[in-house]
């Protein structure tokens, strides 16, 4: 039995798979909630008469939560845009060797952004946004969390080694 | 020097199988440290790429498409198409085509959308008698024209790679012909193909069945000329465009096809997410590569340097082809978009090239390349599905392709057929 094999490797690998569908339920659920903010910007600027100033930030934090939600998922379920054809064709000890290396690039991206957006984060939450009375600091939160997320997923799947195989989640 | 590690981290890393997007990062950080620069710049450039407020139009457009797919509104689309089209010889193939060119495009990504498209119509084709060579090669150029047309916005990603100054009214007008004759190439060598071959023809349902269901194609068609008519009139944004697209899917398939429940909707938004986090996370780190190939003066150096090769606009516009052919072989259309848009327009407008003009044959240039042997990654996936060999396919694709490759000529050495019709409607 490998240390994939053991029950200890099987829950966390679980709980980590649950994590990854909470993560794409929030992504998904932003997407929802920008649709409905354009919604409104566009029922306020035709029928109210009235361009709200909020609905722009509001929608771009939005957009930055489902893509750096989206991408840790994708880490996990290995479907970013690439090409592996070499890493397809690549005999065994190899293809291990380049898909470690590629998972520790990813790790050490997600740590980069991270660490640089969990600073940005913190020295910008005592400004505003433009137009919406919201910290600037909140609007870095999605490039740390999904940073961290992704040093996650990336750790998981070189631990894990579950080859080339793309997850459904 | 900064150049030649930007260039060389990034290739070295996309062949050793790292994510795009993930060798974008890597490779600005390595030659922002080099130049001496901090690595907070990497990420500044990261977070400001994703921030332009014309992309959100991308996330609606690929929810829109998932809705389209999910709740009955493509279906719908798929079946009027077989009435119309599905008596001529190679019946299947022909709706194949015309299904692509009405819903196709809507993720972004063509290997998705061979993958989505290809994996009902190529089985259905093998059912029905069709050699699956065939079957592969017809949904894998069939998906080339949708790339062109709304709701696929490659366009507007290509509008937003150069800066936003390109009209999307102007791109969505300009893509209408030259889809047309693609879709109208590809039934053509589809139908000499499976004359040749001796395939079957579909039943004509009989022209009240296609009433019918055109009828019930309708709402579909109607989101399709919304999306186009709204952004053309100027009446919305591309932005708003989107979001009312998002809306007019939710009503339509849960109220008129009664399709979209709870679930469905779950589905459609967690598949939306899953697409789209991978492309704006490509646009947020090509960002800081685009950043430092200003920085580092690469687009004037590469009409430097194609300018000592040749000053002949069509040399260079047949180089430009040959390149973005050989580039659009190992990576995805969205990310070629991004990286080779701030490159490579630059080096056209130079030559006289009109940037509408420019979009339409970037874009189609960088689909036929996912289409190119030996290693196109959409002909890759179209064998898979098809559950044949690389090189079985290869040996039949010529005439799909020589078709493709003749309308981009055309459509490189004819710009009035880009820039006719955005003209029209100006």
């Amino acid at each position: 039995m490998t240390a994939s094999d053991s029950p200890a490797a099987d829950w966390s690998s679980g709980s980590l798979a649950r994590l990854a569908d909470l993560v794409l339920l929030v992504a998904g659920l932003s997407l929802v909630a920008l649709a409905m903010v354009e919604g409104w910007q566009v029922f306020a600027r035709y029928v109210l008469n009235d361009s709200p100033s909020w609905t722009e930030p509001v929608a771009l934090l939005c957009m930055k939560l489902a893509m750096m939600l989206g991408a840790a998922a994708g880490v996990r379920a290995q479907r970013h845009f690439g090409f592996f054809i070499l890493v397809h064709a690549a005999p065994g000890i190899v293809q291990r060797l380049m898909l470690a290396a590629s998972r520790l690039v990813q790790a050490g991206v997600g740590l980069l952004l991270l660490g640089w957006g969990l600073r940005l984060s913190i020295e910008t939450w005592d400004v505003s946004m433009a137009g919406a009375p919201i910290p600037q600091g909140v609007g870095y939160v999605p490039l740390w969390l999904g940073g961290a997320l992704i040093v996650l997923f990336a750790c998981e799947l070189l631990v894990r080694d579950p080859g080339l195989q793309q997850e459904d989640r | 020097m900064a150049a030649y590690y930007l260039f060389g981290t990034f290739f070295l890393l996309l062949l050793l199988g790292v994510p795009v997007a993930f060798a974008l990062i890597s490779a600005s950080l390595v030659t922002v440290l080099y130049l001496g620069l901090p690595s907070v710049v990497v990420v500044l450039q990261t977070a400001a790429g994703a921030s332009f407020a014309s992309l959100i139009a991308i996330p609606l457009f690929i929810f829109a498409g998932e809705l389209m797919m999910r709740g009955g509104i493509s279906d719908r689309l798929i079946s009027f198409a077989a009435s119309l089209v599905g008596r001529a010889r190679g019946g299947l193939a022909q709706i194949n085509v015309l299904a692509s060119l009405f819903f196709g495009g809507v993720s972004g990504s063509a290997i998705a959308d061979v993958s989505a498209i290809g994996g009902t119509m190529i089985p259905q084709m093998v059912r029905r008698g069709y050699d699956r060579d065939f079957a592969v090669n017809a949904s894998i150029s069939a998906a080339l024209a949708a790339l062109l047309v709304p709701p696929s916005h490659n366009l507007i990603l290509f509008s937003a790679s150069a800066g936003g100054s390109i009209s999307i009214a102007d791109l969505f007008a300009a893509g209408i012909l030259p889809a047309i004759l693609l879709t109208l190439t590809m039934m053509i060598t589809s139908r000499v193909i499976a004359g040749q071959r001796g395939y079957a023809t579909e039943d004509f349902p009989g022209f009240r069945a296609v009433l019918v269901r055109l009828v019930a194609a309708l709402p579909g068609l109607l989101l399709v000329a919304l999306i186009f008519v709204g952004i053309r009139a100027g009446i919305f944004t591309a932005v708003e465009s989107a979001a009312i697209a998002v809306g007019y899917a939710t009503l339509i398939t849960s109220l008129v096809y009664r399709k979209l429940n709870i679930a469905v909707f779950k589905e459609a938004f967690t598949g939306a997410a899953r697409t789209a986090g991978l492309i704006l996370f490509v646009i947020g780190a090509a960002a800081s590569f685009g950043w430092l190939l200003a920085y580092l003066q690469v687009p004037a150096a590469a009409v430097e340097l194609l300018t000592s090769v040749t000053s002949d606009k069509i040399m260079i516009l047949l180089l430009m082809c040959i390149l973005l052919l050989v580039l659009g072989t190992f990576m995805d259309l969205a990310p070629l978009i991004i990286i080779c848009t701030p490159i490579f327009l630059p080096v056209a407008k130079a030559f006289g090239v009109d940037p509408v003009h420019f979009g339409i044959i970037l874009v189609l240039n960088a689909g036929l390349g996912l289409i190119t042997p030996p290693v196109g990654s959409v002909l890759f996936v179209g064998t898979a599905i098809g559950k044949i060999g690389v090189m079985q396919a290869v040996r039949t694709l010529w005439p799909f392709y020589l078709a493709a490759l003749f309308v981009l000529m055309l459509v490189v050495f004819v710009p009035a057929l880009s820039l006719w019709l955005p003209a029209v409607f100006r």
